[in-house]
């Protein structure tokens, strides 16, 4: 399932060393190893294989991702559907905003994914001064601290843009998902992850490009995986 | 101690000669004082008790000016007390008996409404006493005057010089001639001889004075509907004057509100040009706002796309009427922390991107029990999602909550649905009877049916189909039934909702 992924950054929990010992002492809260430094709060992403390869074990809880698929309806949506279900479904879940989003969402199906439909709300950016309007409403929804996630999809976003967005949750302790064409994968990015996506049969192929703290690589994941378990 | 002996001797007890003559009061605020109040030792809760409030200046402004200043004082002093009267010129009386505990006793209250009054930039002094003519006579007198009970009024007044009962100068004239200087000595001369010699009414004044008989005042209403105008400094176009000179104006509409316990549904800034129209910024709220801080907020993000045709000279806060605005009582948590409950923030939020965004920005989705794709979910306004936040805990998937989500999935419950749906289907070409949308499309699985309609004129018979395109993309395709047997795309990004838990 795993092709190429490097499994030195794996979490120290699932990691197991001969000597207990030495096993008691890493397990104290106030060591960090290297290669988990980035021991983030995080939702699950649903897909086992993901959970493993990513920081933390899931999609950070506050922090700006993007997932950068070859063209839109990849499965980008897809991918975060079972955490996002996860996340609105809570009791105290707060609004999950998709910002400009390109189509219109198809309400059954989401509901039939298990989203909450009374936590999503969708902002449309108003037709003049489109990608500014948008990168004010994500920017405003991510720190307001009213939102579990913010789903965004921004064509061309200037990397000091994202890093005031990157903030943003930070401080509205949101996620944030900026999708955006694969081709911005060649500017920096200041997000804690960059995930590109293309898909497979029955599934899809994530590459990490960045990943804060965690490792990086390509994974197959099929969709099954999520709806068996 | 003799001073009431020497009035009771004269007691013709219920003698207030006359009351003074009022243009129609509509609500009078009536002392409940009991006529034994005075021999009681204790002041009992039901007495009440008033904070004069003096402010010298106004009596060298114009009648307008002095007005004005005396009416947003009351305004800003209906924080203490709905219980308020004006005293013209340059008095204002509160009733506060019941306001004591709240705002730290008599000192703290005499140092808020002293903040008050330095506000506005006016020194006040302030007397308290159990009824509205001697804490106004107090608080002219100028001296430190605190009588909480109304056994020690007559004695606490005696010391007062008799010009703080604002007589006219040739009556004071006369009593100065009788040697008659001070409140005290006013109280002790013959009730019967007093009224032949001053009149009557003066004697009414001294009897209300010293709570004998009742004072009714006349209470002051603030206007109904906020409306202020506040001319600028310099005629200008600068977004961050126009917003500068704002705050005041939503500071005093904050207090406002906060003195009603209301809130404000719709909200207008006016700029006054020279030559041009008024340019006018409308805010229309989906829920009743007070907040002054928050009102600023939203009103700056519709100012930062306004178009001014010419620098503004002057400007306008216009606010509608005020709605009763239920105080939520906020959690304990913040909306960011865990156990945080998102309703208090989420409405802030809603309202700062409709500012910007525009009223109609925002939707939120809700399932219609209907099998066609078009009608099986409709745009909804969130307030209708906070409405149903407020109940139980929703459950997210099938079942329980929302009646139209179980049917609404049910309807497509064991099918492929897309998460993404066009606007509108879109006509795709066709080669050998197959359709193609950039590139060749591959049909894959079986096709479902979905027909009729007829019930609201949307009939439909289509045969739907899943295809996968060169890039891998997953797509929802249907035929018509009918000839031309035409192709359209529906949705992109398919999901099995059969497989999902």
């Amino acid at each position: 399932m795993a092709v190429d992924l490097p499994r030195h950054g794996a979490a120290p929990s699932r990691s197991s060393h001969p000597d207990p010992r030495l096993e008691r002492l890493l397990a104290h809260p106030a060591l960090w190893r290297a290669g988990s430094a980035a021991r983030v709060p995080v939702w699950p992403s649903g897909f086992a294989p993901l959970d493993e390869a990513l920081p933390g074990g899931g999609w950070p809880r506050s922090g700006l991702i993007e997932i950068l698929p070859a063209r839109w309806g990849q499965g980008e949506l897809r991918l975060m559907l079972p955490a996002l279900a996860a996340i609105t479904s809570r009791s105290e879940a707060r609004w999950c905003v998709w910002v400009a989003p390109p189509l219109q969402p198809f309400a059954p199906a989401l509901a039939g994914a298990g989203m909450a439909l009374t936590r999503l709300l969708i902002a449309r950016a108003p037709p003049h001064a489109r990608r500014a309007a948008a990168l004010w409403a994500i920017e405003q929804a991510l720190g307001s601290g009213a939102c579990d996630s913010v789903l965004a999809w921004a064509k061309d976003a200037p990397a000091r843009q994202i890093r005031r967005l990157q903030l943003a949750a930070q401080r509205g302790n949101a996620l944030g998902v900026l999708f955006r064409p694969r081709e911005s994968a060649r500017e920096a990015s200041p997000a804690m992850l960059r995930v590109a996506l293309e898909p497979r049969r029955g599934g899809v192929r994530v590459t990490l490009l960045k990943s804060r703290g965690g490792a990086r690589g390509a994974l197959d994941l099929r969709w099954e995986d999520h709806e068996r378990t | 101690m003799n001073v009431p002996r020497t009035m009771d001797l004269f007691a013709p007890a219920d003698a207030p000669a006359s009351l003074p003559a009022r243009s129609a009061p509509q609500t009078l605020v009536r002392p409940v004082a009991p006529r034994e109040a005075p021999r009681r030792s204790t002041a009992p809760s039901g007495v009440p008790l008033w904070l004069g409030v003096h402010v010298p200046a106004l009596a060298a402004q114009t009648a307008v000016d002095a007005s004005r200043i005396l009416q947003s004082l009351a305004t800003r002093a209906q924080r203490f007390t709905p219980r308020i009267s004006l005293a013209p010129p340059d008095g204002l009386l509160l009733e506060v008996r019941s306001s004591l505990h709240l705002f730290g006793g008599v000192e703290g209250l005499r140092r808020a409404m002293a903040g008050e009054c330095a506000q506005l930039s006016q020194t006040a002094t302030l007397a308290f006493a159990p009824t509205p003519l001697a804490a106004l006579a107090g608080a002219r007198a100028g001296r430190p005057f605190e009588v909480l009970d109304t056994a020690q009024l007559t004695g606490s007044l005696a010391p007062l010089p008799i010009a703080a009962l604002r007589w006219p100068e040739e009556l004071i004239g006369r009593l100065a001639c009788l040697g008659v200087r001070t409140i005290g000595q006013a109280l002790r001369l013959p009730r019967a001889g007093f009224a032949q010699r001053f009149g009557a009414a003066r004697l009414a004044d001294l009897d209300r004075l010293t709570g004998r008989a009742d004072d009714p005042r006349e209470r002051f209403e603030a206007p109904v509907r906020f409306r202020r105008r506040r001319e600028l400094p310099c005629e200008s176009a600068s977004h961050a004057l126009l917003t500068a000179a704002l705050r005041p104006l939503l500071d005093e509409l904050g207090r406002f509100l906060a003195a009603r316990q209301c809130g404000v549904l719709a909200l207008e800034y006016r700029l006054w040009h020279r030559h041009a129209a008024p340019t006018c910024c409308v805010l229309r709220l989906g829920t009743p706002l007070a907040d002054a801080a928050q009102l600023a907020q939203l009103l700056e993000e519709r100012l930062r796309t306004l178009a001014l045709p010419e620098p503004a000279r002057a400007c306008e806060l216009r606010a509608g009427l005020p709605v009763p605005r239920v105080v939520q009582s906020s959690g304990l948590w913040q909306p960011g922390e865990r156990g945080g409950l998102a309703a208090a923030s989420g409405v802030d939020l809603i309202e700062r991107l409709r500012a910007r965004l525009g009223p109609e920005a925002l939707e939120a989705l809700a399932l219609v029990p209907d099998h066609r794709p078009e009608s099986a979910w409709r745009v909804v306004k969130p307030e209708a999602c906070l409405a149903s936040e407020a109940g139980t805990p929703h459950r997210p998937s099938l079942g329980a909550g929302h009646p139209a989500r179980a049917s609404g999935v049910g309807a497509h419950r064991f099918a492929v649905r897309p998460l993404w749906l066009l606007p509108q289907p879109r006509l795709l070409r066709q080669r050998d009877g197959l359709p193609r949308w950039r590139g060749a499309l591959r049909l894959e699985g079986e096709p479902e049916r979905i027909e009729t309609g007829w019930w609201d004129g949307r009939d439909i018979a289509r045969d739907y189909y899943n295809a996968r395109d060169m890039h891998g993309r997953r797509l929802w395709l249907f035929r018509e039934r009918e000839p031309p047997h035409r192709w359209f795309l529906q949705g992109l990004e398919l999901l099995n909702l059969s497989d999902t838990p």
